[in-house]
């Protein structure tokens, strides 16, 4: 590895020459040549083989994903024209509004050996593919949709940010109807379609999901789906099947490699043709839902039918096993108006999809193919489909083969003519670049139509007010990403039979997917590919229906705190009101469909909760009763400070963890502390929690850590190299807990690095605003105002950190990096890339606060050691991960994990 | 032994039956006339202790919906003419036992014993269907033949090179059949989609009052009206690169989703045939894939669904010959209904006389006018390959 400083100088030189030097940093090389201002969005230190990888790519004269943020937002468009659906893919990218300018992150880079990177550029991403859905039979609809966001009018190279002039323009197209509407679209759009190959698309499109989302496919079994994570590695073979008119079944071999093994004429066509014809529905969600309500012993002539009840069990069939699809209906007396349109439906879902899941098997027999991929319009997420295919495949393999499902089935065909754009780079993205999320509408529409998009926050209140009050036949807006939030994009509209909430709770959503190529793992993981994040796991219905309601509950408060950290202006209170609507709906829409958005666990809940914030421009809901918090924990510092550095080494690490541990208290997520909170004042309440901190602690390692830090008789401690110390809340508890135990670090001579959230979550503190709190502390107090300078902290201060580290070997920089997240929690396998570069050099990491080292991460493995401390300051929470009660402590020490050693 | 005994027992063999979920096949024996004398004389006796009564297998069928047509022939065309054949105790109708099997041979027993006083003595379906086929294409010459373009080909097969085979019955259901041997079959597969399917949709959709007349429509239809084509997708081209002509269905009734047509706006023909076209095609595609995996490339088809009919043969041919590239070769049997029944029907005897049977009296199969005789009012209207026809044959009694 290049240290710091020649990579930054290597970096220059890459950033035109690309390529070049193995091993060096660089940075991603800016695009769009003439404008100045640009700023690259984001840095990524090579870590390993998979980012040179990645950075091969940039060979090319222009880089690929990692393009200037630009003023404007760019976008550009592919689509999927099938029979009866279109499938438009989009990518946008927006404005940074981030400024480069800040001391600290300069003296990060150069401390950390991060070159000219962009350290707000989290999260201004490097773009968002949005993905939308329209009728075939409405595809004026979709030209409108693509004509008001002008998509058409892009470069055919997406990152490029030119405006084409009209008539000039290239779409990438498959699908049938890339032939047949070619003219429509030179005629009112001006473009000409570029016919990409369908089953090409269709391949690249699932290998790219599988490899880049990390929980793309599921398992559907008796109605319980189970997402699986595949190892990119490890994907190839498998078997592809689309079930869209027909069916396609696909073998994949690799990356375009590949060959379509068989198929069938019995597919989604079959479905709603012959559905249509028996049951006069017009609609294939119609008719879908129609089967939910169905049975099919009516019309099926089941084995126990002709067995009189009794199983043909010497083949294995058992009564209900279907003999005969329709095999009921040849009785004399009965005409079509005499079956129920529901049970008939389901008659024909179950033939069709029973044959699918049949074909696929015995294709994937033929080539000894363990996974079978099932994707198309046919399937919809809906639940009895899929598990009727299942079944098959599970039935006729014996449980040898699985079939699985993708989140994005219907887009697979619209996503690779995407990736057949030249230099899209979307190929080299890893499932840890890349963030879904779910905007407002996703509860209410669950993805079906699309109508003109919404150009502000204000249309897209209205729309969800004029939705939440007619409930019906809302066919128009389509709310548009305001520039200043991450959460939205691509939105779809009710289909026309229009609940508030749709009631095919099968049904999953796809969100828009932000590209954040800035994103690392966290390299001190011990074993990536095992680690999960989440320590309670929400597919448990129990857990999921306890925390869904803590949320639930919390929602009034929380609207109460960002309305009035707006001033409690009527702008603010409306927004406020469609934010308690549109979170309200995002927890009845999990309730129902725990799986709608993806695996869902109580991290992606709380980051839910914040994006819905931010979706509503509530910034920093927090912001006042941060200040004020800070302020008066500062106050109250240096008498701390004092205390402190009269006791002896011993007693006062003691009294530090406690201290950590004692002002974990005062956190706003937690309702039953912000109970306390009208109790008294915030020195009163660390000291009263401070002395209630009897050990044993209910986790209590403190022994073992005291001896790492304080050695034992005839063993001298070695000191810690770097410590990163993530912080969680903002006032007492980074002020008067965490400082403090940085101080004592620093006083060792560890380097410090404070590790705060890029975006506020709740009263977290930020890593924006760590600076100031840091240099209000250290007015006080010369370790921490040293530190500071030298981590490059202190605005005013006029010492070189280059000088200072020569200077003194003894002292250590106190430096802040932000995570890359905006949640209470964060997910190690997506963290800033300043925060990935601080990681190289520490060999201790501590995780503080419930979020970040109960909810998550309570489990996680490091390659160094690592000191967990958190007050439990939930019931259930307490009694479910340590068997004890609210407020009882953990601090929990780990030396390194030797698994990964 | 006996001699009552043995005219007890050439009585009962006379019968067997394979109760379906649609179609009731029925085979029996018609001893000609002089054998029957002599053998209620009780005078013929072969070797090895065989006695051999010359006669016919007939075959009829009828719709399990009307099973009373059945019972009714059975009580006049069989009982009847076997009436003067006295149970040893005198009472000619009391606990006569008959072979049967299906999934009727359960759900009807009580109906069979109390009407006509029949017990059945149940066979297992998959045993009767192996045993039947087994039977008819060692011993039926002729029997096995192939349909391509049109073309029908009598396909002799080598008795020593009979095994393995893929056994596909169309039924209601399909059964998958693996043969390895005499008694050696595995069921291997299946799909619901068969001959219920046909017939059950094809009711619904055309209002058609019986698979004949169902078959009779398809031949009419055209199923371009009502099926998705590759060309339909493509625009008139071919999607050559994965070697699929613009005249291949892409999806089975896929035109029927575009708006605006009713049922009531498509013509019964289409519509049938588009139903014929998606069934065989599909059962041809299974049963090849099925073939795939066990590497046997003779695939016979049986089972009342084809009834000879060309162009369902034609289907399943080319759906064979295009999925195995002309490998893998569809066989048809020109009596595949009665395949289950047949095998009841040689399940009377011992499995070492029905050995003997086959080795030692070649049948011969003649065209018969009418099985049936005036008695009979409700015989089936089903017109097809094997309808008037029997096996001339003898059998072996102990």
């Amino acid at each position: 590895m290049a240290g710091p400083g020649e990579a930054e100088a290597k970096s220059q030189a890459c950033a035109c020459a690309g390529g070049g030097g193995g091993g060096g940093e660089r940075d991603m090389a800016p695009s769009a040549p003439g404008t100045s201002s640009i700023h690259r969005s984001g840095s990524r230190p090579q870590l390993d083989l998979s980012k040179a990888e990645i950075q091969g790519n940039f060979e090319e004269r222009d880089p690929t994903i990692l393009l200037p943020n630009q003023s404007d937002d760019i976008s550009h468009l592919a689509l999927d024209i099938g029979g009866s659906l279109i499938k438009l893919l989009y990518f946008s990218r927006h404005e940074d509004y981030s400024n480069d300018d800040d001391k600290r992150k300069r003296t990060i880079k150069e401390r950390l050996g991060i070159t000219n990177g962009n350290l707000r550029s989290y999260p201004v991403l490097g773009g968002r593919l949005h993905f939308v859905k329209f009728e075939t039979h409405k595809i004026n609809e979709c030209l409108d949709f693509i004509h008001s966001k002008q998509l058409h009018r892009r470069d055919p190279y997406p990152w490029s940010s030119k405006t084409l002039p009209l008539g000039t323009g290239v779409i990438k197209v498959t699908g049938g109807g890339a032939y047949k509407f070619a003219d429509l679209f030179k005629e009112r759009l001006g473009v000409s379609i570029e016919k990409e190959d369908e089953m090409h698309c269709l391949v690249s499109g699932a290998n790219f999901l599988l490899k880049a989302i990390r929980h793309e496919a599921f398992t559907h079994m008796e109605g319980e789906k189970e997402f699986v994570q595949i190892d990119p590695h490890d994907l190839y073979p498998y078997l592809l099947v689309n079930v869209g008119s027909g069916v396609s079944i696909i073998k994949v071999d690799g990356e375009g490699k590949f060959e379509r093994v068989s198929g069938t004429n019995v597919g989604g066509g079959t479905y709603w043709g012959l559905g249509r014809l028996l049951t006069k529905c017009k609609s294939f969600d119609e008719l879908l839902e129609l089967s939910q309500k169905g049975d099919n012993s009516a019309i099926d002539m089941l084995v126990g039918d002709i067995y009189g009840g009794m199983d043909y069990s010497k083949i294995g069939l058992s009564a209900s096993t279907i003999a005969s699809s329709f095999g009921k209906a040849i009785s004399e007396n009965k005409e079509l108006e005499d079956y129920r349109p529901e049970d008939i439906s389901l008659s024909l879902l179950r033939m069709i999809s029973y044959n699918i899941g049949q074909i696929s098997y015995l294709n994937a027999l033929r080539f000894g193919l363990k996974r079978i991929f099932f994707g198309g319009f046919f399937i919809r997420g809906h639940a009895y489909t899929m598990d009727t295919i299942s079944f098959a495949v599970h039935f006729w393999s014996k449980g040898e083969m699985q079939a699985m499902f993708l989140r994005h089935e219907g887009f697979l065909g619209a996503m690779g003519a995407f990736m057949s754009y030249e230099k899209h780079g979307l190929d080299d993205l890893m499932s840890h670049q890349l963030v879904e999320r779910f905007p407002m509408g996703a509860p209410y529409t669950g993805g079906n139509i699309h109508g003109p998009p919404l150009g502000n926050l204000n249309e897209k209140i209205s729309w969800m007010e004029k939705f939440v009050r007619r409930g019906t036949e809302i066919t128009a807006p389509v709310p548009m990403a305001p520039s200043k939030t991450t959460g939205l994009g691509g939105f779809d509209v009710p289909s026309s039979r229009g609940s508030a909430l749709r009631s095919d709770a099968s049904a999953l959503n796809v969100g828009v997917l932000h590209l954040v190529p800035t994103l690392e793992v966290f390299p001190l993981l011990a074993d990536p590919k095992m680690y999960e994040p989440n320590t309670i796991d929400l597919s448990d219905q129990g857990e999921r229906e306890y925390w869904l309601k803590v949320l639930s509950e919390h929602l009034p408060d929380l609207v109460d705190t960002a309305v009035a950290s707006e001033g409690g202006t009527e702008d603010a209170k409306r927004r406020g009101d469609a934010f308690a609507r549109a979170f309200s709906a995002h927890l009845a829409r999990l309730m129902e469909e725990p799986a709608a958005y993806g695996k869902l666990g109580l991290a992606n809940l709380l980051e839910l909760r914040e994006e819905c914030l931010r979706e509503f421009q509530f910034v920093d809901a927090y912001r006042s009763i941060k200040l004020r918090e800070n302020e008066a924990s500062l106050a109250v510092l240096p008498d701390l400070l004092e205390e402190l550095d009269s006791m002896s080494e011993e007693a006062r690490l003691l009294t530090l963890i406690e201290g950590v541990l004692a002002a974990n208290i005062f956190d706003w997520g937690s309702r039953a502390c912000v109970d306390l909170y009208h109790k008294g004042t915030i020195i009163e309440i660390y000291r009263m929690s401070r002395n209630k901190m009897q050990r044993p602690w209910r986790v209590d390692d403190f022994d073992a850590f005291k001896e790492r830090m304080l050695g034992s008789v005839g063993k001298q401690p070695h000191r810690h190299k770097r410590a990163l110390l993530f912080v969680d809340n903002s006032g007492a508890d980074v002020i008067l807990g965490m400082l403090p135990l940085a101080r004592e670090f620093l006083r060792r001579g560890t380097e410090v690095v404070l590790v705060a959230n890029s975006l506020p979550a709740l009263n977290d503190v930020t890593a924006m605003e760590l600076p100031d709190i840091v240099a209000g502390a250290a007015k006080h107090c010369d370790i921490l105002r040293r530190a500071a300078e030298m981590g490059g902290l202190l605005v005013d201060a006029m010492v070189n950190p280059g000088d200072g580290s020569k200077k003194d070997s003894t002292s250590a920089p106190l430096m802040v990096v932000e995570n890359g997240c905006g949640s209470p929690c964060i997910d190690l396998r997506q963290v800033s890339s300043e925060l990935a570069a601080a990681a190289k050099d520490a060999d201790l990491v501590v995780l503080e606060g419930m979020g970040r080292a109960l909810h998550t991460n309570f489990n996680a493995q490091f390659k160094c050691e690592a000191l967990k401390l958190a007050m439990v300051k939930n019931q259930r929470l307490a009694e479910k991960l340590i068997k004890g009660n609210i407020y009882d402590c953990v601090c929990r020490y780990e030396p390194p994990s030797l698994s990964q050693m | 032994m006996d001699p009552q005994d043995f005219r007890f027992s050439t009585q009962i063999s006379h019968l067997a039956l394979d109760i379906g979920g649609t179609l009731i096949k029925l085979v029996y024996f018609s001893a000609n006339g002089d054998n029957f004398e002599e053998s209620s004389d009780g005078s013929i006796v072969v070797r090895s202790g065989c006695s051999v009564v010359e006669g016919r297998l007939c075959f009829a069928k009828f719709e399990t919906r009307k099973i009373d047509d059945c019972l009714e022939f059975i009580r006049f065309n069989i009982l009847h003419h076997s009436s003067g054949v006295k149970h040893p105790n005198g009472t000619a109708m009391d606990k006569l036992s008959v072979k049967a099997t299906g999934g009727g041979a359960f759900r009807f027993a009580d109906l069979f014993k109390e009407k006509l006083g029949i017990l059945f003595d149940k066979e297992d379906e998959m045993h009767c269907l192996v045993v039947g086929a087994n039977f008819l294409l060692k011993t039926v010459p002729r029997e096995a033949f192939t349909y391509l373009d049109g073309q029908k080909e009598f396909v002799q097969i080598d008795h020593n090179d009979l095994y393995p085979y893929l056994l596909v019955n169309i039924g209601s259901g399909v059964s998958m059949i693996k043969v390895d041997g005499d008694g050696e079959y595995e069921r291997i597969s299946g799909t619901s989609l068969g001959g219920g399917t046909f017939l059950g949709l094809g009711k619904l959709l055309t209002k058609c009052k019986s698979f004949d007349e169902l078959l009779e429509l398809s031949h009419h239809g055209n199923n371009r009206v009502i099926d998705m084509l590759v060309g339909d997708i493509y625009g008139g081209t071919d999607y050559s690169k994965i070697g699929l002509s613009s005249t291949a269905i892409a999806s089975s009734f896929g035109k029927a989703i575009s708006d605006g047509k009713e049922l009531e706006d498509y013509q019964p023909e289409d519509v049938a045939r588009s139903l014929l076209r998606m069934i065989s095609n599909n059962i041809g595609q299974i049963a090849y894939l099925n073939a795939l995996r066990f590497g046997l490339k003779r695939i016979f088809f049986g089972g009342f669904f084809i009834r000879g009919l060309e162009y369902t043969m034609d289907t399943i041919s080319v759906a064979v010959h295009f999925w195995s590239r002309g490998e893998a070769k569809a066989l048809f049997l020109r009596h595949e209904g009665f395949l289950g029944a047949l095998g009841a029907f040689t399940s009377y005897e011992t499995q070492s006389h029905n050995n003997d049977l086959k080795s030692y009296h070649h049948t011969v199969e003649r065209e018969i006018v009418n099985c049936s005789d005036d008695k009979i009012r409700h015989m089936p209207v089903t017109a097809n390959l094997n309808d008037g026809e029997t096996i001339e044959c003898s059998i072996n009694l102990v």
